[in-house]
């Protein structure tokens, strides 16, 4: 045995120390068999439909660009990425900060810790079906309890769900109440990170709770900042359930729920043009991708101009 | 050790090899029996949840002990997990549902089914409506779908409030006095004025959707020739735009916590809907029991919905499946299914059976067959186009905007038949 190995090719070898690891390979398979099946496969598929034109049984038919040539000037899509975008603003930016605050309390917080973060952690465990039919009931014009909170003071009631900004702060509130307390666990356990006697430091140099916070936290805690702001806008862009369920397939009042997965969901799906619901959904990913690096170049600039 | 492991592994792959060629055998097999028409004794039936009387379908056990029948009630979107299999061509059921606003997508995929006149379909022809009959039949004459329910449409309305505002109240009253959409437009325009904050209509969209179902034409033309810029869409455009310049439309689409509520309250007094709508009521609206009727729909009913059981080409056992689609639509189970489900019948001979003729307390003691009934056998017979609904959703986008952001009707009108005009393009239809 020793005589074979030593008399085998460097290549064979290292081959063969690969093979070495097949339980480890093994162990971690499930894995890469469930996302190869059920995720990269229909990825792959994804792309080959956008260049054909197919009605989800009958011949594909080889469409070249013409899905994308159609979308370029199909005013529904522009509009759903208007939509998608102003969604995702309204909803990751008071996320985002709210879930800052949050986490900055929930550490200073000595009692009940457990209990809190658990409470924070809830909305976003809880089905997003069921939230949005809720929000449905909450939100309702003639007999939502938001606008019996609005009428008790004596403001006018709001049709929420009838008109464009209705729908999209309905969306956003939803999202925010989802994705904070997700969002702020994570920051807590970035704040559990920073060192206690930078802070110490830092009060004897004679800084304030304000500047504490500016820089010494917010700096320490960019690299998470980052994280969660490219999960926000992986997901944010791809906003669906929500409005799928409050609104239905019409999208609500001049489709202004109607976002971008949501579009290509009704192409495909309602309207069985599947080539070019598949074209969409690869739009989606190039959106998703561009804004993602916008993002991350945004948020790593601001890191390096500091530390300089 | 090295040689045992590698020895472990060839033999894992042999054996992922071997169940491999051992599943895609079976698959063979599967197909084989498929093609040759066979007489499987195992049966299988797709529906969904309410789609048949579940009584009904657990009897067909015991009506055909020969076979193994087995019924699964599918969730989720019935249409996009039958295409799935129709397309992957595995695990295909013997018989399948298909939903009322997906047989025309259906009918363009006709080769995936059995033409059920060939098992002996004509036969039976007389004695459903002939419309839905047509419906589930090709161009050519295909009969791909067998008819389950319908939903004739018709105008639910409060007697208590009518009467309160002034209106006419009992079925007969409301049957002469609406029996137009003028002559409703004009009774919502009194309703307002006597209750003010009370609405005939509930969202534009629903006069128009009635109003093009009352039409013997859609969106598309059998030759993929767009035809949704013409007369009978401007009519049904026409009539909706009128609801919201009267300001008796309560914007609000139906299903949701405003509408329930003011259907209890008494703001939404009416509702443009089918049959099966008065399931809708009677739970939203439990308190109002007895102070609902039905009458006839402005200008003559229109079909909402209502299924239909097909038979894929794969089929196991073509014969003994119509067979037990034809025991499961008979007109007596039929009855059962309204009465199980509410599901409407598609077979006349069932609106004389005690289960459809007895008088709903509901609807204050009205035996409402009569008002369906006749609904059901008068409405028009219309081409479906598997491109309605793609075409179909400029207009009601548009409409949306006339209701809530107050465009004018005209150039939504325009914007509307372009946007159209430009999808059906996409699709082929000019």
């Amino acid at each position: 045995m020793t005589l074979s190995r030593t008399a085998a090719p460097v290549a064979r070898g290292r081959r063969r120390r690969v093979l070495a690891y097949w339980p480890q390979y093994l162990a971690i398979s499930p894995f890469y068999v469930l996302f190869a099946v059920f995720g990269l496969a229909p990825l792959l598929f994804s792309f080959y439909l956008a260049f054909q034109r197919w009605d989800g049984i009958g011949e594909m038919q080889f469409a070249g660009l013409d899905n994308f040539q159609y979308l370029i000037k199909d005013d529904v899509f522009w509009l759903s990425l208007w939509n998608t975008l102003l969604i995702w603003v309204m909803s990751t930016v008071p996320t985002l900060t709210l879930a800052l605050v949050l986490a900055v309390l929930l550490h200073s917080v000595k009692r009940f810790k457990a209990f809190y973060r658990m409470a924070f952690f809830i909305p976003n465990i809880t089905s997003t079906v069921a939230i949005s039919i809720f929000f449905g009931a909450l939100f309702a014009t003639n007999y939502g309890l938001v606008n019996a909170g609005l009428e008790a003071v004596g403001l006018p009631e709001v049709a929420w769900l009838q008109n464009a900004w209705g729908i999209k702060i309905v969306i956003a509130v939803l999202t925010v109440w989802q994705w904070t307390g997700y969002n702020a666990i994570i920051y807590l356990a970035g704040l559990q990170t920073i060192p206690s006697d930078l802070y110490e430091q830092a009060r004897i140099d004679g800084a304030n709770a304000v500047q504490l916070f500016r820089h010494v936290t917010l700096p320490l805690l960019r690299p998470i900042i980052l994280f969660t702001v490219v999960l926000s806008t992986i997901g944010g862009l791809q906003t669906f359930t929500e409005p799928k369920v409050l609104l239905g397939d019409t999208a609500g009042t001049g489709q202004s729920g109607l976002t971008m997965v949501f579009y290509f969901y009704r192409q495909a799906f309602s309207h069985n043009d599947y080539g070019y619901g598949a074209a969409i959904a690869v739009v989606v990913l190039l959106v998703v991708a561009l804004f993602t690096i916008l993002n991350w170049a945004l948020v790593q600039r601001g890191q390096s101009e500091r530390s300089r | 050790m090295t040689i045992s492991r590698r020895r472990l592994l060839q033999a894992g792959l042999f054996t992922v090899a071997t169940a491999a060629v051992g599943a895609s055998a079976a698959c063979g097999g599967d197909d084989e029996s498929g093609s040759t028409g066979g007489d499987s004794k195992d049966l299988s039936l797709w529906y969904w949840s309410g789609g048949l009387s579940e009584k009904v379908v657990a009897d067909v056990s015991t009506q055909f002990s020969d076979i193994t029948f087995k019924a699964t009630q599918v969730g989720g979107s019935f249409k996009d997990k039958l295409v799935t299999t129709i397309t992957s061509r595995q695990f295909m059921p013997d018989i399948t549902g298909i939903k009322g606003e997906d047989i025309a997508y259906f009918m363009g995929q006709a080769g995936q089914f059995l033409d059920l006149n060939e098992l002996g379909a004509g036969d039976l022809k007389s004695q459903y409506l002939e419309w839905k009959w047509k419906q589930g039949s090709t161009p050519d004459g295909k009969l791909i779908g067998f008819p389950i329910d319908i939903g004739p449409t018709a105008l639910f309305y409060r007697a208590d409030i009518f009467k309160k505002a002034g209106l006419p109240s009992e079925v007969a009253d409301v049957t002469a006095a609406m029996s137009t959409w003028d002559a409703f437009f004009d009774n919502g325009a009194k309703l307002k004025k006597a209750l003010p904050g009370t609405f005939m209509v509930g969202e534009a969209v629903e006069v128009y959707d009635m109003a093009v179902g009352q039409s013997t034409k859609r969106y598309a033309d059998a030759d993929k020739k767009f035809i949704g810029d013409q007369e009978h869409i401007r009519r049904a455009w026409d009539l909706a735009t009128k609801a919201v310049q009267l300001g008796i439309s309560f914007k609000v689409a139906s299903g949701g916590q405003d509408a329930n509520a003011a259907w209890n309250q008494g703001t939404l007094p009416a509702k443009l809907g089918a049959a099966w709508v008065a399931g809708d009521i009677k739970s939203a609206a439990e308190k109002t029991s007895g102070n609902w009727r039905i009458a006839p729909m402005p200008d003559g009913p229109a079909n909402q919905g209502g299924s239909f059981l097909s038979i894929p080409k794969s089929s196991g056992n073509p014969k003994k499946a119509f067979e037990i689609i034809t025991w499961l639509l008979n007109a007596d189970n039929q009855a059962r299914g309204y009465t199980d489900a509410g599901l409407f019948p598609a077979a006349p001979a069932a609106y004389k059976m005690s289960a459809l003729t007895s008088p709903d307390e509901f609807f204050g003691g009205q035996v409402t067959i009569d008002v369906l009934g006749a609904a059901a056998e008068k409405i028009p017979i219309a081409y479906e186009s598997e491109y309605d609904s793609v075409l179909r959703e400029p207009f009601a986008a548009e409409l949306s905007n006339v209701e809530t952001k107050g465009k004018d009707p005209e150039a939504a009108w325009n914007d509307a038949v372009s946007a159209a005009k430009k999808a059906g393009e996409r699709v082929g239809v000019s």
